[in-house]
């Protein structure tokens, strides 16, 4: 448990080329009312962008929104990159249109926790605050 | 007795009403206060018919753009072409793999249910934001939400799907591109060269709708102003040399599933198309010489399908009073839009689970947009939630819902069927009035390109995303089979899908893609390409000059859609 003057820190993160930003910002409104620091990276971000950005800001979590269908390739760098930079210990979310086929691919790979248009934010709030180490 | 008399009366009557008959309803029921709401001419005072609805095709147009709905005589109860037969349209949103998978796709579908006319091509990633298969920025997209073009030689590839009777001389195509359309014009046109047809016997709609994407979706390649001068370029080409071309799609319906509000979306729908026509009259041309060929994709749509109504009878209106006091147009043809879109239940609505419910939303919502005299589009097929294309069995069941409404439920044989109600017409009154407010917010602004750039138009959109959110998660928004009705004992209903999409050729799409590309650029003269995408940064420096002709010869030496957008960023500037 968290305690209540150490906020956690969020980095909403849209790569690729996928310009849908809906999801990013819903999401960011609803952890910054959650009580969460949330960062939102803007459109079309590479991989080596946010990984320097979760090290420059220091968040507890990184949420990649994708709805392109790119996500087990974007995933699959991110999480290398995470490996490589020794900072697999933070939380990796990834939202957006997800098919369900690919979330326990998703989640084999390494990602903690998938959400997509049918979740609703007790889950990503709840997820969140039970998980930050 | 005079009409406030009448009013008077009425209102007088409403009140006996509800102390009487209603509260003794109410009583019996154990309701404290009625959910349900009555309307009576007391909500339309001052509502003159005339002035307010008036006749279909006539101004101020409420009832109706056209005196007969262009799409009665294709579809319409009794006539051999219905719903999903007409060769005349691009239809069919569709798109995916590499330029090979795609006219595989297109073949296939011609034999299949609801064949269609022309192509409506959805583009990857890279080719909508000017990016070859190759670039980095590209991996793992290639090919994922639409088909990848890098070339010409790609075009030729997807259109070998339409030669014949459906040559590129009788069929429309319809592109979902922005950022890149006069790059993929250009295509259109070298490839219309290669076939030996005239350029003006093309017809089509690229979206070309770039202050949109800044606001809601996302594509646009270089920053406003130039992005601006690009929709010139495409204005004044097509108004010269491709008259049966539109030259954009203006897409409120973009910002809609961004989030707007139906009146925000048609506001801001139209704020933009101010802003294209403006561009037109600035390059010196009347709007005679290309007003018909601006079309409108549509304003989006949501469940509440009287209000989505209403506020497409408004749109109507609204846009009359543009046309005819804003710019001053004498001609009533150029009083209405052309609108390419249909049904009122939009996309944003349509939900993953349960999903042959979407059917029902988007019939519904078709029979709505019959009622007002709008096209019984039952778009999207109810499975657009479910990934990969449409299958046949979701687009049998789409065209079979829009031949029930026409043929069966006869919702066609009355033009306006809602002109009169008290509801409907109170509340597009009402809507009228919002819009013009937004407008004129906008105006104050300086207008819509500069509200774009200031981010002002998209962080009301995000403001009215995220106010819907939170009614859906408090419970205020009902999704059936979402937030409600999720219970143990409901049912999941699944039907066969067939789908002329071979999924697994996506697998290795992009490997594909890039294989073939890197080869294709074996084969070009390098020297001539090089000249090519010199003379093209040259005349992007050049404010003056209309860029499609350079793109038309630099795409027949093979020049790529990367290459070029790389030359023009080094002029323009990167978003």
């Amino acid at each position: 448990m968290n305690s209540p003057e150490k906020k956690i820190r969020v980095l909403v993160a849209k790569v690729g080329l996928d310009g849908h930003d809906k999801g990013a910002y819903i999401v960011a409104s609803i952890l910054r009312d959650a009580g969460m620091e949330v960062i939102y990276s803007g459109l079309r971000r590479t991989v080596g962008q946010v990984i320097n950005s979760v090290i420059q800001e220091d968040v507890d979590v990184l949420g990649l929104s994708i709805l392109s269908g790119a996500h087990e390739t974007i995933a699959r760098k991110i999480i290398d990159a995470m490996k490589e930079n020794a900072i697999d210990d933070k939380l990796f979310i990834v939202g957006g249109v997800i098919p369900d086929e690919d979330i326990e691919k998703l989640k084999k790979m390494g990602v903690d926790a998938v959400f997509t248009q049918s979740s609703n934010y007790n889950e990503m709030t709840d997820f969140i605050r039970s998980h930050v180490k | 007795m005079t009409d406030k008399d009448k009013l008077l009366k009425i209102a007088q009557a409403k009140r006996q009403w509800e102390d009487g008959v209603l509260a003794k309803g109410l009583a019996r029921l154990g309701q404290e206060k009625s959910p349900c709401k009555f309307y009576t001419p007391a909500d339309v005072e001052g509502h003159d018919f005339l002035e307010d609805t008036g006749f279909p095709g006539q101004y101020p147009f409420t009832a109706g753009r056209n005196a007969l709905p262009i799409h009665v005589p294709f579809w319409g109860r009794g006539k051999a072409h219905g719903v999903g037969k007409s060769v005349r349209h691009a239809f069919g949103y569709s798109g995916y793999g590499t330029p090979e998978d795609l006219r595989d796709y297109y073949i296939e579908r011609a034999k299949g249910p609801a064949p269609a006319g022309g192509p409506n091509i959805a583009f990857d990633l890279p080719s909508q934001t000017g990016y070859d298969s190759d670039h980095e920025l590209a991996e793992g997209e290639v090919g994922k939400v639409g088909v990848a073009v890098d070339t010409l030689a790609d075009f030729e590839t997807i259109y070998q799907a339409f030669t014949g009777d459906r040559d590129i001389d009788k069929i429309g195509s319809n592109w979902t591109v922005n950022g890149t359309t006069n790059i993929i014009l250009a295509m259109y046109c070298a490839l219309a060269d290669k076939r030996g047809i005239p350029r003006e016997k093309l017809s089509g709609t690229p979206q070309n709708d770039i202050l949109k994407e800044f606001a809601a979706r996302g594509t646009q390649v270089f920053p406003v102003e130039p992005s601006m001068r690009m929709t010139r370029d495409t204005i004044t080409f097509c108004a010269n040399h491709l008259p049966k071309m539109n030259w954009t799609s203006v897409a409120g319906y973009h910002m809609r599933e961004a989030g707007a509000t139906r009146v925000q979306a048609v506001a801001f729908a139209f704020v933009d198309a101010i802003a294209y026509l403006e561009q037109g009259l600035a390059a010196g041309l009347t709007l005679e010489q290309f007003y018909k060929q601006m079309s409108f994709l549509n304003f989006g749509g949501g469940m509440e399908f009287l209000k989505e109504a209403a506020v497409r009878r408004a749109a109507r209106k609204v846009w009359a009073k543009i046309m005819r006091e804003r710019f001053g147009a004498k001609k009533p043809s150029m009083w209405t839009y052309k609108e390419l879109g249909g049904g009122v239940a939009g996309y944003w609505p349509m939900t993953k689970n349960r999903p042959l419910n979407n059917l029902v939303r988007v019939a519904l919502g078709a029979a709505f947009a019959a009622m007002i005299g709008e096209p019984p589009v039952c778009e999207p097929p109810f499975d657009e939630p479910l990934g990969l294309g449409h299958s046949n069995e979701a687009r049998q069941l789409a065209a079979d819902a829009a031949r029930i409404i026409a043929e069966e439920c006869k919702l066609m044989d009355v033009q306006d069927a809602l002109a009169g109600s008290y509801f409907v017409e109170s509340l597009t009154s009402r809507y009228e009035k919002e819009i013009f407010d937004i407008i004129e917010k906008v105006d104050e602004l300086g207008g819509a390109v500069a509200a774009i750039k200031s981010g002002w138009i998209k962080e009301r959109i995000v403001e009215s995303a995220i106010a819907f959110q939170r009614q859906l998660d408090s419970g205020e928004q009902i999704q059936v089979g979402v937030n409600k009705y999720t219970e143990p004992d409901e049912i999941e209903i699944l039907i066969p899908r067939n789908s002329p999409y071979k999924a697994e050729r996506l697998a290795d799409a992009q490997q594909r893609k890039i294989a073939a590309l890197v080869e294709f650029k074996k084969t070009r003269d390098a020297a001539k390409v090089a000249q090519h995408l010199e003379q093209i940064e040259n005349a992007a420096k050049n404010p003056n000059e209309n860029l499609i002709p350079f793109f038309i010869e630099a795409v027949k030496d093979g020049v790529s859609m990367g290459e070029i957008c790389q030359a023009l960023r080094r002029v323009f500037g990167e978003v």
